[in-house]
């Protein structure tokens, strides 16, 4: 696939482009680009829409942050700690769900009943949390490099650096699920999962394998999120934050693993671009959404593969 | 403290009906056109909105201006179906995401006409009914009854007349019902324009009793969809059970527990009922 | 050949943009910064804060600019709409700072916002000064590395607290039982904790009950309240909640409210049905534009600069922070430290004096802002009595 050489410009934009703002908004579009593409394994190539993705973000960025003040360990030890929980959750989550054989529409209302009940149980436990308050933060990650020693990560340029690393480390291990036998499984479960039932596939260990993976990429995405802006609230889990995530992925496309990160480009670009009040911009976003599903079901990439396929 | 379970148990009873109508509503549209209809919260907070300005700015006494409302969003939500959801019949996740992007413009709208700031319609029928110790407002009672009746009126019309059983059948054999001379697009055009009605009939109805914002709606969707899971979608007394079980159990969960988890009593009772009941409470036996 | 053209053609365009942009520069222009929710459903503070700001701006450039150390400056407002949403305000502050080399911003009132820029605020230390409203500056000040911040709101605590003063009123009505009913919010639990203090002072009994922001239907809450028979409620902070609250009270034989925030709407709306409504309000326009010429003169201005027949009248009071006076003090500020750049001098004149406009305001040593208020009270059937105060 050519398109991994899409990738080496953006190694040197911090070199050529000095603007904070875009190199601002590019961090950011590669952090959410993480949550969206984990998102569409378990959305656009297993068919099951999840509304647990944004409490999954949610929920690692405070493990991490509270492991961190707790336990004085660096902030890698912290993500996995997140990710740790938010895996353990997602597979106590899945199991419910699967095991019970929640379909679709059955599946997305209990997966939102249970992010809501995240976020209540963040929101109200005060003391461990500090609540709506949520909690402002100088903790940072911090890097050893070779000659310089154990470095933080401040500054614009190493973020846009270390989100582009993780970003590529995401779509290459989404990518290699996507491609391999697990991938073959997930997509006969996205086109009919009572099929690959009677085909012998184990539907609710697929089903889980791609809910669990799907949220412990959003568990990274979350951690990197709250180091970035050193802060973190109960907006995390709000609807709002899950139905971005669901434009994004379908904005982008659900054909392809990096494709949704032009979405999450799009998305977090566009308020910059269009300046906009913020009623325009709502309803700007209503009809992105209802406009691409009904005519671009493929999204942004999947048109212009079309077209390279056309011509 | 016996004082305060009743006058809860009523409360609950009240504002149960009103999250009923909207589980009516979306009970409706599934059974009839396969999806979920989201925007059914916005018609909702559409429905508040007019009978607000026909009230306040036009003028126009409160019972006119109801049906007139109701006839709005009824008309708006046949418009949508005609222009948006008659490509995702039966499609549940491109219809439930139409409907999300239906309401970020509905909601855009609201708030370019009439902003943020609540809107608060004058008093139709202030005063209370005190009955042993326990207060019910007279306005909520009347909200009670008139939205009783609707549903009652609903039920009736689907089990007696034509047209209802012509709805059953569709729901239970689309293609049997089909060959049996059931127009399916109207029918499915008209359950549109119904449930669109049934919520605009809820906000018109919270707008006499409750302060207004472009908000409302989210919670009410969110509220209606449990009940009518929580009863089994497909079930006119179902929704209205389901509706009732959501409003009793937040106004006694209240008296018992912080008032912060009022959301979550509708949400855990939701995946309890899925999980051990899936097809709901009163789902019809197949 | 043609594309030589095109290049050539594009050089002189650029060139003559580039000549344009430098005369631009050179007239002497101080920028000024806003950053407020001037939309969205939290945008009460920053709504006002933004009409006022402009007004304001427009006025002093229009009367020629101000003179600093012999020569002229005019005000340019430069005020993006956060919407409410901290990451959109980093990389709105983030442009003021670096691209637009802003050193004087208003707001943010709202703390969420505050909470996402205050990180990279500390860092630009020393190079611009942050005038807000929100609750968690108060905490901030007089911190060491936190010199850029300023609070432009009256703290509740404390002798000069105004909150200290509306507790003593109630006092003096013969209160003994308080029960609070707020929104289980950041700034719901700042307030409670100042008023169980200023409570227990006053030997008042305080009893404390929470909602969640988007709650509707109070029946459950009240009722439980009531049975406690207190002789006032101290509801939640803004209008949005408090209509609901005063009008489902009444009905539920709750008729004496005392409070913090929030206009006299739900009172005058409920008028029939309450008892005694005792209200904080910066500033009674509406007593105030036939008592006070400077507050005559500002809505006038205001209905001509907007051209719009309606005041808003219970938004008024809310610019006491942020907002126009705090441009022309900030100008009077200038012009006493004799420039506009040394932001440090700037801040210390700030502190200096008291600005005597539409409020009357001073800053004190930690960098927050003292101003006169007003006490509302309304009575059953609508008759209303204004209490002025003026901290210390």
């Amino acid at each position: 696939m050519k398109a991994w050489l899409l990738w080496i410009p953006l190694l040197v934009v911090p070199a050529v482009v000095h603007n904070n703002v875009v190199l601002t908004i590019l961090i950011f579009t590669f952090i959410l680009g993480i949550l969206a593409v984990s998102f569409n394994l378990i959305f656009g190539f297993t068919g099951q829409l999840s509304l647990f993705h944004a409490a999954a973000f949610g929920l690692s960025a405070y493990a991490t942050y509270l492991s961190m003040a707790h336990w004085a360990i660096s902030f890698w030890l912290g993500m996995l700690v997140g990710v740790a929980f938010v895996t353990l959750v997602s597979i106590v989550i899945g199991a419910i769900c699967f095991r019970f054989k929640l379909r679709e529409l059955y599946f997305a209302i209990v997966t939102l009943a249970f992010s809501e009940l995240a976020r209540l149980v963040i929101l109200n436990w005060t003391t461990f949390t500090n609540g709506s308050l949520g909690v402002n933060f100088t903790l940072t990650p911090t890097l050893w490099i070779p000659g310089r020693g154990v470095v933080a990560v401040e500054g614009t340029t190493m973020w846009y650096y270390l989100s582009l690393a993780a970003i590529v480390l995401a779509v290459f291990a989404y990518s290699r699920i996507v491609h391999s036998w697990m991938g073959r499984c997930f997509a006969s479960i996205r086109l009919n999962d009572e099929l690959a039932d009677t085909l012998g596939i184990n539907v609710f260990r697929y089903k889980l394998t791609a809910f669990v993976a799907a949220n412990a990429g959003a568990a990274v995405a979350g951690s990197l999120y709250a180091f970035y802006i050193s802060y973190i609230d109960p907006h995390y889990f709000s609807i709002d934050q899950s139905l971005a995530i669901i434009a994004m992925a379908l904005l982008g496309g659900r054909d392809y693993v990096a494709a949704p990160i032009v979405g999450a480009l799009v998305l977090t670009a566009l308020p910059h671009v269009i300046e906009v009040n913020a009623e325009a911009r709502l309803l700007v976003y209503g009809l992105i959404l209802i406009l691409t599903i009904l005519l671009m079901p493929h999204g942004i990439a999947g048109m212009v593969a079309r077209g390279r396929r056309v011509s | 403290m016996l004082q305060l379970v009743v006058g809860q148990l009523l409360n609950g009873v009240i504002v149960g009906t009103l999250y009923a109508i909207i589980a009516l509503g979306v009970t409706l549209t599934f059974g009839i056109t396969g999806i979920v209809n989201f925007a059914l919260g916005a018609f909702m907070m559409l429905g508040a909105y007019i009978t607000w300005s026909l009230t306040d700015a036009a003028g126009i006494a409160y019972p006119l201006a109801v049906p007139l409302a109701v006839l709005c969003v009824a008309a708006l939500g046949l418009v949508v179906d005609q222009l948006l959801f008659r490509f995702t019949r039966n499609n549940l996740i491109n219809g439930l995401i139409v409907s999300i992007g239906l309401i970020s413009v509905i909601v855009a709208v609201v708030l370019m006409i009439w902003t943020t700031t609540p809107q608060n319609m004058h008093y139709v029928l202030p005063g209370i009914f005190r009955v042993g110790g326990v207060i019910v407002p007279k306005m909520k009672a009347v909200v009670f009854v008139v939205l009783l009746c609707v549903i009652l009126f609903t039920y009736a019309a689907l089990t007696r007349t034509w047209a209802g059983r012509a709805a059953y059948a569709y729901a239970q054999n689309p293609e049997a019902a089909a060959l049996m001379g059931v127009h399916t697009r109207v029918l499915q055009a008209g359950v549109a324009a119904y449930s669109a009605g049934l919520a605009g009939l809820g906000g018109a109805l919270y707008a006499s009793l409750y302060s207004i914002t472009p908000e409302i709606g989210s919670g009410y969707i969110l509220k209606g969809v449990e009940g009518a899971i929580l009863a089994g979608i497909g079930t006119v007394m179902g929704s209205f059970a389901g509706g009732i079980i959501i409003g009793v159990a937040e106004g006694i969960g209240s008296i018992f527990f912080p008032s912060a988890y009022n959301d979550a009593y509708g949400l855990v009772f939701l995946v309890l009922i899925l999980l051990f009941k899936p097809a709901g409470l009163f789902a019809p036996q197949r | 050949m043609r594309s030589a053209v095109l290049s050539l053609n594009s050089i002189a365009i650029s060139l003559g943009f580039a000549v344009l942009a430098g005369t631009a520069s050179a007239q002497d222009v101080v920028k000024l910064g806003e950053i407020e929710a001037q939309t969205g459903s939290l945008n009460t503070y920053g709504w006002m804060s933004s009409q006022g700001m402009r007004m304001a701006v427009d006025e002093i450039n229009k009367a020629g600019g101000f003179q600093v150390g012999g020569k002229t400056y005019k005000l340019q407002l430069v005020n993006p709409d956060t919407q409410g949403n901290p990451q959109q305000a980093l990389i709105q502050l983030k442009k003021m700072l670096e691209e637009d080399k802003i050193k004087y911003v208003f707001g943010p009132f709202l703390t969420n916002i505050y909470k996402g820029i205050e990180g990279y605020g500390k860092q630009h230390n020393g190079e611009f000064l942050l005038m807000g409203g929100a609750t968690q500056i108060h905490y901030e000040l007089g911190k060491p590395g936190n010199d850029y911040l300023m609070r432009t709101w009256n703290w509740d605590a404390g002798d000069s607290g105004f909150g200290t003063l509306m507790v003593d009123y109630l006092k003096k009505k013969g209160a003994k039982k308080v029960a609070m009913l707020m929104q289980n919010d950041a700034f719901g639990h700042v307030a409670a904790d100042i008023y169980r203090e200023a409570f227990k002072k006053a030997g008042i009994d305080f009893q404390e009950n929470w909602f969640e922001p988007n709650t509707k239907d109070y029946s459950a809450v009240l009722a439980k309240i009531a049975a406690e028979k207190p002789d006032y409620l101290f509801p939640g902070y803004t209008d949005a909640v408090l209509y609901d609250i005063v009008q489902q009270a009444t009905q539920l034989g709750l008729t004496k409210f005392w409070l913090v925030r929030g206009s006299l709407g739900p009172a005058l709306k409920n008028k029939d049905y309450i008892d005694d409504y005792v209200a904080y309000i910066p500033k009674y326009f509406e007593e105030a534009q036939n008592t006070e010429p400077k507050v005559k003169k500002f809505i006038d201005d205001y209905k001509a600069y907007y051209k719009t027949k309606d005041f808003p009248y219970d938004q008024a009071p809310l610019c006491s922070s942020s907002c126009y006076d705090h441009v022309y003090m900030l100008v009077e500020a200038m012009k006493r430290a004799g420039t506009v750049d040394d932001i440090a001098k700037v801040k210390k004149a700030l502190q200096s004096f008291t600005y005597d406009g539409l409020w009357k305001i001073r800053f004190d040593a930690t960098g927050e802002e003292v101003f006169n208020f007003d006490i509302v009270d309304v009575q059953k059937g609508g008759k209303i009595t204004v209490t002025h105060e003026q901290p210390k």
